[in-house]
């Protein structure tokens, strides 16, 4: 019988599992001595028997794109990913410094603007960026938090060296599949866990919980949490309801809630419940018709009042989009130097903004060459990937840089690292990138070992997003022992 | 608890109920009708009637399409996998509510309505369809009564799975004509679970007028409408802390008068009353109850 492993061949990038040797990396010895004895029919076996257990707990995304609305899984890769002790040691010291960076950068932004009158963060850049909000100046939020919960999304370059691809500081999702790809895998395939010890994750919804009642409004004895969703039809809705469960909080609805003398209440069997923290699922833009989108029917009419007096806390808090703003993202190295006074610990990909003449027309001039990307858009839509795009989507995208510079930024193509992934006859080496969430609890950043492997599951493709064709891995962050 | 999620928990808990016994009704009814001891068209007529659906000449001309549909049709609220899917976005708009496996069990009795595989047995087939529909909906009441903390959520489901349960059985009640025989009966007790029950219950010959009174006033019979009234009672006191015998709201008084009423009815002056209007009376006092229960806890303001 072939194993699994036998036509394996490593990618022209860099390999997560292969050293250049073309062996096993030492953390991976071990799983390669189990899969080593796995059949390739034995592992079809378990591929179908394990996405039968996730729709039926109900693991599914919606996709919008489909007028029913179709529930699918988020596809689930068997082989785990491997991140030894000393490279995690240093994306949570990168990723705690970058969030505390961004967290000093929004208090400034919405107070004093420091940062600006220094020439640290070009003004215009942050005035112009659709996140940023007017109605958010001078509102100090509890204990300066804005960024209680963020995904920062790294990816490995040809050296293997970790890099910031991007910031999630708005309503990151994805810690739902990393809680059920890990229970899934322990119950479905224990023997993949022979020789290994990897942190476990199951806590994240407890030190979520202590991180939203760190940030509670000073003045509450005994808070309350909810939950706000935009409700079923959300592609996260399962997030929020597995969420919501583990920490044994009330998941509303804006229609759940209303507001009265600045205060917010639940509609309950027992008459009004008082809320004091609303870990919010919903934008910005749909919190609250009366200061944002009149339309908006997900949101509650005075909530931004009961905020702004204090009474509420708001995770994430509002306006913290501006620091995710991808023109903004060229800045953060800048600002972990102007605020902690540190060295990044994790670098950017080099970036060029096009609101710049010189950059724009390197950019128009390279675009083959590189990947462009609107601003303030996310999961993986309204890209530009030069060296695959064709010359008429070259010259829609240089026709739409020179209209509106600011929208747009480019970036080298960075040869995301590659890792054994299920194929059709066997394993195969697919690109994938790494989500690791933080959670921000007054001025102590918590990094929970529950990170989100995202893998492109076509063969060359460099899109991990779920939207795209992006399966995930459960991600195995080992401690110090192993 | 949440208004929104306190109606969500009572129709997901209706509409499994309601499945349950829809099912159950539609595979005694194929059964009985195959073999001619009742009159078919008649007794598929009191069918749709419980089912809700019109039951117009064309569904009797076409039996079969009209099994399908009462069976298989997922679109329409009155079929048992329609009423599953009603469960089923209930239970989705209240999954964190719910325990783990209250929840794998109405999605997967859901995934497994809507199968292809299950839907391409045919009429040949529906039979065991209907049985796997009813065994999951009875293990999704058990799992809830063994899995969740006996407060507010579950009185929730309770009240729910009881009135439902109460409705059901008058609405079968109601299409027994005067004149019925022994069949007719056989079959109603078959339908509402009650046949070896009722057979122990009363060792002498058959006699319509005590299985009426088992299918109404019984107070130890957990599908007649005495014992499910006194559930939906009893669950309603829970929630609001009122003792039994008194009233906080006005759903307590309504469950509680009909209670009193069910349990100080006689079997003889049931009977005088006549079968179909006796049944027709609960069943209106049933939605009365219902609409009690959904203005004092589903308010469409705020409450308070």
């Amino acid at each position: 019988m072939r194993s699994i492993l036998d036509r394996y061949a490593p990618a022209p990038a860099f390999d997560e599992f292969a050293g250049d040797d073309g062996r096993p990396r030492a953390h991976y010895e071990a799983l390669a001595a189990t899969l080593e004895g796995i059949t390739s029919s034995d592992f079809r076996h378990r591929v179908t028997r394990i996405n039968d257990v996730l729709l039926r707990r109900g693991v599914t995304f919606t996709v919008y794109s489909d007028a029913r609305g179709t529930e699918r899984i988020l596809p689930f890769d068997l082989i785990p990913r491997i991140v030894p002790a000393g490279d995690w040691d240093l994306i949570a010291r990168g990723i705690a410094q970058r969030v505390l960076a961004l967290n000093a950068f929004l208090n400034d932004v919405y107070g004093e603007a420091r940062a600006l009158r220094d020439g640290i963060v070009p003004r215009e850049l942050v005035y112009s960026s659709p996140h940023y909000e007017r109605e958010a100046i001078d509102v100090r939020p509890p204990r300066g938090v804005y960024v209680h919960v963020s995904g920062i999304d790294l990816v490995r370059d040809a050296d293997g060296t970790f890099l910031v691809l991007e910031d999630n500081v708005r309503t990151p999702s994805g810690i739902s599949y990393v809680l059920e790809n890990r229970d899934v895998l322990k119950r479905s395939f224990p023997r993949l866990f022979e020789g290994y010890d990897p942190l476990p994750v199951d806590d994240y919804p407890r030190r979520l919980r202590d991180a939203l009642l760190a940030s509670a409004p000073a003045h509450v004895a005994d808070p309350v949490i909810a939950l706000l969703t935009p409700g079923i039809y959300n592609s996260a809705y399962f997030e929020h309801t597995l969420l919501a469960r583990r920490m044994g909080v009330e998941l509303v609805e804006g229609s759940d809630l209303f507001v009265r003398d600045n205060t917010v209440y639940a509609k309950t069997t027992r008459g009004p419940q008082r809320i004091d923290v609303i870990y919010r699922r919903v934008d910005d833009d749909f919190i609250d018709p009366l200061y944002f989108r009149a339309d908006s029917g997900l949101g509650v009419p005075g909530l931004f009042d009961a905020y702004r007096a204090g009474n509420v806390t708001l995770a994430n808090a509002v306006g913290t989009g501006v620091a995710d703003d991808k023109a903004i993202y060229m800045y953060v190295p800048a600002m972990i130097r102007y605020y902690l006074g540190e060295e990044p610990v994790l670098e950017n990909v080099p970036t060029y903004d096009c609101s710049v003449g010189a950059q724009r027309s390197h950019v128009l001039a390279n675009l083959e060459e590189l990947v462009v990307k609107r601003t303030s858009a996310s999961g993986g839509y309204g890209m530009l990937i030069g060296p695959m795009s064709t010359a008429a989507q070259r010259d829609e995208f240089a026709d739409a840089i020179r209209a509106k510079p600011r929208e747009f930024i480019a970036q080298p193509v960075v040869t995301l690292s590659a890792h054994p992934t299920v194929v059709e006859d066997g394993l195969a080496p697919r690109h994938v990138d790494l989500r690791p969430f933080a959670l921000l609890a007054g001025d102590r950043v918590d990094v929970p070992p529950a990170a989100l492997t995202r893998v492109a599951l076509v063969e060359g493709s460099l899109v991990v997003n779920s939207s795209q064709g992006g399966g995930s891995k459960d991600t195995w962050v080992l401690g110090e022992r192993c | 608890m949440l208004s929104r999620v306190a109606e969500s928990l009572y129709w997901a808990a209706r509409n499994v109920e309601r499945a349950e016994d829809l099912a159950r009704l539609v595979d005694v009814t194929a059964a009985r009708a195959v073999d001619r001891a009742v009159d078919a068209e008649s007794r598929w007529q009191a069918v749709y009637e419980v089912a809700g659906i019109g039951g117009s000449d064309d569904d009797v001309a076409d039996r079969l399409g009209a099994i399908e549909r009462i069976v298989f049709d997922g679109e329409s609220p009155f079929s048992v996998a329609g009423c599953i899917r009603i469960a089923r976005r209930n239970a989705i708009g209240v999954r964190a509510e719910l325990t783990t496996e209250i929840w794998e069990c109405i999605n997967t009795l859901y995934l497994f309505a809507e199968s292809q595989s299950a839907r391409a047995v045919g009429l040949d087939g529906v039979s065991s369809f209907l049985r796997a529909i009813r065994e999951s909906a009875q293990a999704f009441g058990g799992i809830c009564d063994a899995t969740l903390a006996h407060e507010d959520t579950w009185l929730f489901l309770r009240i729910g799975r009881f009135l439902e349960r109460a409705a059901t059985t008058a609405r079968v009640l109601r299409g027994i004509e005067a004149e019925a025989g022994p069949h007719v009966w056989q079959l109603v007790l078959e339908a509402c679970c009650a046949s070896e029950p009722y057979a122990r219950a009363r060792q002498q010959s058959f006699d319509p007028a005590e299985a009426l009174a088992f299918l109404v006033l019984s107070a130890s019979f957990p599908r007649s409408v005495r014992f499910c009234v006194r559930e939906v009672d009893e669950a309603l006191h829970r929630l609001s802390g009122a003792p039994s015998g008194t009233f906080a709201n006005a759903a307590e008084r309504t469950s509680g008068r009909l209670a009193s009423s069910l349990a100080f009815t006689g079997a003889t002056e049931l009977c005088e009353e006549g079968t179909a209007s006796a049944a027709a009376r609960i069943g209106r006092e049933l939605d009365d109850l219902g609409a009690a229960i959904t203005a004092a806890y589903f308010p469409r303001v705020p409450v308070g």
